[in-house]
């Protein structure tokens, strides 16, 4: 997986999640950072995972009335359980990963929560509610969104790509070898 | 393991700093961001505005009749209104009143609102190069909006009224002729529509419809100020406080431009640490 694709993709989504709200409140439900973060988890890259979790972590808190870390927190402990799930139990089906997704936005929620309530610091908003709303909206954006990012960014779609093509190009060769 | 204790580091020192002035890594995020968040707003702004225009052209002829209608009476109002303030001024000069001092506000339009959805803060597009400060209070035409509580060079975070942590010193009525003190504060359940007042006497009247004013105890915003609202009152009694439920007066889910008050409250007088008592008994 290309190092700067990955910088590429995490700064749209960091970007992203700076930018919709103030175009339509609703969209802030979805985690674009924790999409990225899952993406690269279930990649098995460990260390990719945990980095980009706790940077896009840390620069959406920076920008948001939270406490500073706990996002960071909160992103880098779900990449590493998303990425331990991901070594001993096989997640490459797509249809599987919309259950991570989910359990990926419950429990970063949770532990964020968890944190700001310890230190003193108690959400502005309903805790169930919020959670639910982002939820859904995390499964249901991120599902696609992880489609997309498997055409852009996973080596693998694109060597397939490639294998097609190439079966293609030997087909028409050989089909135009036996007529003759 | 090591990134999660750095995570927990941060989170610790951040949660400890609660006057924001070693907040580095918030102001330099926010100083690279706000330029960005800025033209998302205008473009976002403008494409609202013209697909609002378009709706809007229906209705625009029966509107400027209302207007039209409604200005003649503006006029009027404003003539009485200016006979009223030249007899305010001819009384203030009889009496030998000093005119009140007037507090210096600086416009700002909203440019980002919290990333997260778990806080209610805004971005404004002015910081310290426009002479904004910590803990300045923020308000729009109709009250309130809440403090400053992040400055950097271009951009600075509010945080609205509707938090938990943010609180105001208010009266139900009018200053110095209510006794109804207490003070509002958000609460996670009711969202940006309505905050809580709280300690107020249950033998002081409240009713819905009164309006709530700042007290200006609070050293963060002048007396005086609208805060909003009473919608809902449960009653007290002589041993309880009254449960009070205010609508602000600013309209916190769809705030666009606001001004920031070049206020610093008068400072209060440090009560002596060491009781005397205790200073002769040591002798």
């Amino acid at each position: 997986m290309s190092q700067l694709k990955i910088a590429v993709v995490l700064l749209v989504s960091i970007l992203l999640q700076l930018l919709l709200r103030e175009v339509w409140r609703p969209l802030s439900y979805i985690d674009f950072p924790l999409v990225v973060v899952v993406y690269i988890a279930l990649q098995r890259d460990a260390w990719q995972a945990l980095l980009v979790g706790t940077l896009a972590g840390l620069i959406v808190d920076a920008a948001s009335g939270g406490l500073i870390g706990a996002g960071g927190f909160s992103k880098t402990l779900t990449a590493y359980i998303i990425y331990f799930a991901a070594t001993r139990v096989n997640l490459e089906n797509p249809l599987l990963r919309i259950p991570v997704l989910a359990a990926g936005s419950l429990l970063d929620s949770a532990i964020y929560v968890f944190w700001h309530r310890v230190l003193g610091y108690p959400p502005a908003v309903p805790l169930m509610q919020t959670m639910s709303y982002k939820l859904i909206a995390t499964t249901v954006v991120g599902t696609l969104a992880l489609y997309m990012l498997d055409a852009l960014v996973a080596e693998r779609s694109a060597q397939r790509r490639q294998f097609a093509t190439r079966r293609r190009v030997a087909r028409r060769s050989t089909g135009s070898l036996r007529r003759r | 393991m090591a990134l999660l204790v750095a995570n927990l580091v941060i989170m610790a020192i951040d949660a400890r700093d609660a006057d924001g002035k070693h907040k580095m890594l918030r102001v330099w995020t926010q100083t690279f961001a706000s330029p960005l968040q800025n033209a998302s707003s205008k473009a976002s702004g403008a494409t609202t505005g013209f697909f609002q225009q378009i709706w809007n052209f229906r209705s625009t002829a029966q509107e400027n009749e209302q207007l039209k209608e409604r200005l003649t009476q503006v006029e009027t109002e404003l003539n009485n209104a200016r006979q009223a303030a030249a007899e305010n001024e001819r009384l203030k000069g009889l009496l030998g009143l000093n005119e009140q001092t007037t507090i210096n506000s600086i416009p700002a339009r909203v440019i980002a609102r919290d990333p997260s959805v778990w806080f209610n803060t805004i971005t404004i597009n002015r910081g310290s190069s426009s002479g904004i400060e910590m803990n300045m209070p923020v308000v729009t035409a109709g009250g309130i909006v809440g403090r400053v509580i992040t400055v950097s060079p271009w951009a600075s975070q509010v945080m609205l009224l509707t938090d938990e942590k943010a609180g105001a010193g208010a009266v139900v009525g009018q200053l110095g002729q209510s006794g109804a003190l207490g003070s509002v504060r958000g609460r996670a359940d009711l969202g940006v529509a309505l905050i809580e007042m709280r300690y107020v006497s249950g033998t002081e009247k409240v009713e819905v419809g009164d309006n709530v004013m700042t007290t200006g105890q609070d050293g963060i915003y002048p007396a005086g100020l609208n805060v909003g609202r009473v919608v809902e009152v449960k009653s007290g009694s002589a041993t309880q406080a009254h449960h009070i439920l205010i609508q602000p007066g600013a309209q916190l889910d769809r705030l666009e431009e606001v001004a920031v008050l070049l206020y610093h409250p008068p400072p209060r007088s440090v009560p002596e640490q060491t009781p005397q008592n205790a200073e002769r008994s040591r002798r």
